[in-house]
C-alpha cells in the first residue's frame, strides 16, 4: 500500500498515511481520496495555485504562510525547514504558483 | 411574536453557538469534530439572524475560529480541545478592580488608578504527540482620572487609558519526548521559561503594549507567540522529500 503523503497538522506535523488513490499531477506526490484537492491536486499544488476550493488546501495554505512567517521573525531556517520538499517547493518562485511578479505579460515595461 | 424567525434559527444553531449569542462566551471541552460542528453553524448566522443585537460576539469569526481551526489539525484522534472564551468586553461587572487614589500636587485635586483585566481567552489541547498546550490571553487596561481645579474656580477632569495585552502558551511535553534549545533565541518581546522535571514546560510569554488592531493581527501574535514551545522539539520533516 502507498500511504498518502500530505501533510497534516499545524505545529506538529505528520503525513496523513492513508492509502493513496492517486497522484499530484504537478509534484507527483501520493494522495488519498480525502487530500485530492482542486484539478487532481495536492493541497499544497492548489493553494500555489489559489485554489481553496478543499478545505485542505486552505489549511496548506494557512500553515506555509505562519511557518514563513515566523520562521523571518524567529530568524529560525530550520523551523520552515520543517515542512518537507514538498510542502515547500510548489511555492517557490517560477514553481508554477500564482506570483504576478513573475511576468507582467508581453506589453509590460518591466517584471514587477 | 417579535423577531420570530430569527429566534427560531438561533434555537436551532448549535448550543454553545447559542451561548456566544446570548451570553457573550462559552466554555467547552469537545474533540474535533464537535468544534466543527461548532465552526460550521457560526458560519449559518450571517444569513439567518440580522439583528443587531444577537449578532455574533467580536473576536468569535476572525479570532476563535481560526484559533480553533488550527488547533484542531494537532489534535490526537482522542485528544480533546477545551476553550473558554468569555467575549462579553471589558466593560462587564466583575473585571474592574476598585479605583486606587494616587498622590497629588496642585492644581490637580484628585487622581485615582482603576485597573481592568479581561481575561477573554483559555485553551487547553491535548496534541497528538502526547504533549498538552495551554494557551492564555488578558488584556489588561489602566485608566487614570484627574479632576483639577483652576485659580478661577474653573473645574476640568481629565481620564487617561492604555491597554496592553498579555499572551501566554505553555506546552508540557510528553513523558519522556526528547527536546532541544532552539538554535535561535526568539524574538525580544518573547520571554521563555523552561521547568525541568518528568515533563519538560515550556512557557511562553508575551506583553504587547499595543492592542492588535485587526483579528488577523490578533491571530498572528496569538500564534506567533505559540510558535515557540513547538520549537523546543525536533521537527518531523527533514527538509526532504519523504519517501512515497
Amino acid at each position: 500500500m502507498t500511504p498518502c503523503a500530505v501533510t497534516t497538522g499545524f505545529f506538529t506535523l505528520g503525513k496523513c498515511g492513508q492509502m493513496a488513490v492517486a497522484g499530484c499531477p504537478a509534484c507527483g506526490r501520493a494522495l488519498c481520496a480525502d487530500h485530492v484537492a482542486d484539478g487532481g491536486l495536492c493541497p499544497e499544488c492548489a493553494a500555489a495555485r489559489n485554489q481553496f476550493g478543499h478545505p485542505a488546501a486552505a489549511a496548506a495554505y494557512r500553515r506555509r504562510a505562519h511557518r514563513h512567517r515566523t520562521a523571518q521573525e524567529y530568524t529560525d531556517v530550520g523551523w520552515y525547514a520543517g515542512l518537507d520538499t514538498y510542502d515547500r517547493a510548489p511555492f517557490d518562485p517560477g514553481a508554477g504558483a500564482d506570483q504576478d511578479y513573475l511576468d507582467d505579460g508581453a506589453d509590460a515595461l518591466v517584471d514587477s | 411574536m417579535f423577531w420570530g424567525k430569527q429566534k427560531a434559527a438561533i434555537a436551532g444553531f448549535h448550543p454553545l453557538h447559542q451561548a456566544l449569542v446570548w451570553q457573550r462566551g462559552f466554555s467547552a471541552t469537545q474533540p474535533a469534530a464537535g468544534w466543527a460542528a461548532l465552526i460550521a453553524s457560526l458560519h449559518r448566522h450571517a444569513g439567518l439572524v440580522r439583528r443587531a443585537k444577537w449578532a455574533l460576539p467580536p473576536r468569535t469569526l476572525d479570532v476563535l475560529v481560526p484559533l480553533i481551526l488550527e488547533l484542531c489539525s494537532d489534535l490526537g484522534p482522542k485528544g480533546t480541545l477545551t476553550v473558554a472564551a468569555d467575549l462579553r468586553g471589558r466593560d462587564v461587572p466583575g473585571k474592574t478592580g476598585p479605583s486606587r487614589d494616587l498622590p497629588v500636587r496642585p492644581p490637580v485635586r484628585s487622581a485615582t488608578e482603576t485597573l481592568t483585566v479581561d481575561p477573554w481567552l483559555r485553551v487547553r489541547a491535548e496534541l497528538r504527540d502526547g504533549s498538552i498546550l495551554e494557551l492564555l490571553v488578558v488584556d489588561r487596561t489602566r485608566e487614570r482620572r484627574i479632576a483639577k481645579r483652576n485659580p478661577r474656580g474653573k473645574y476640568k477632569a481629565k481620564r487617561k487609558s492604555k491597554s496592553i495585552q498579555i499572551i501566554k502558551v505553555r506546552r508540557r511535553l510528553a513523558k519522556g519526548a526528547q527536546s532541544r534549545v532552539p538554535a535561535a533565541p526568539p524574538p525580544a518581546w518573547i520571554g521563555v521559561f523552561v521547568r525541568e522535571g518528568e515533563r519538560r514546560s515550556v512557557l511562553a510569554t508575551a506583553k504587547l503594549h499595543r492592542l492588535p488592531q485587526s483579528g488577523q493581527e490578533q491571530v498572528d501574535r496569538i500564534l506567533t507567540v505559540a510558535t515557540e514551545p513547538f520549537r523546543w522539539t525536533p521537527q518531523a520533516g527533514t527538509g526532504q522529500r519523504s519517501e512515497s
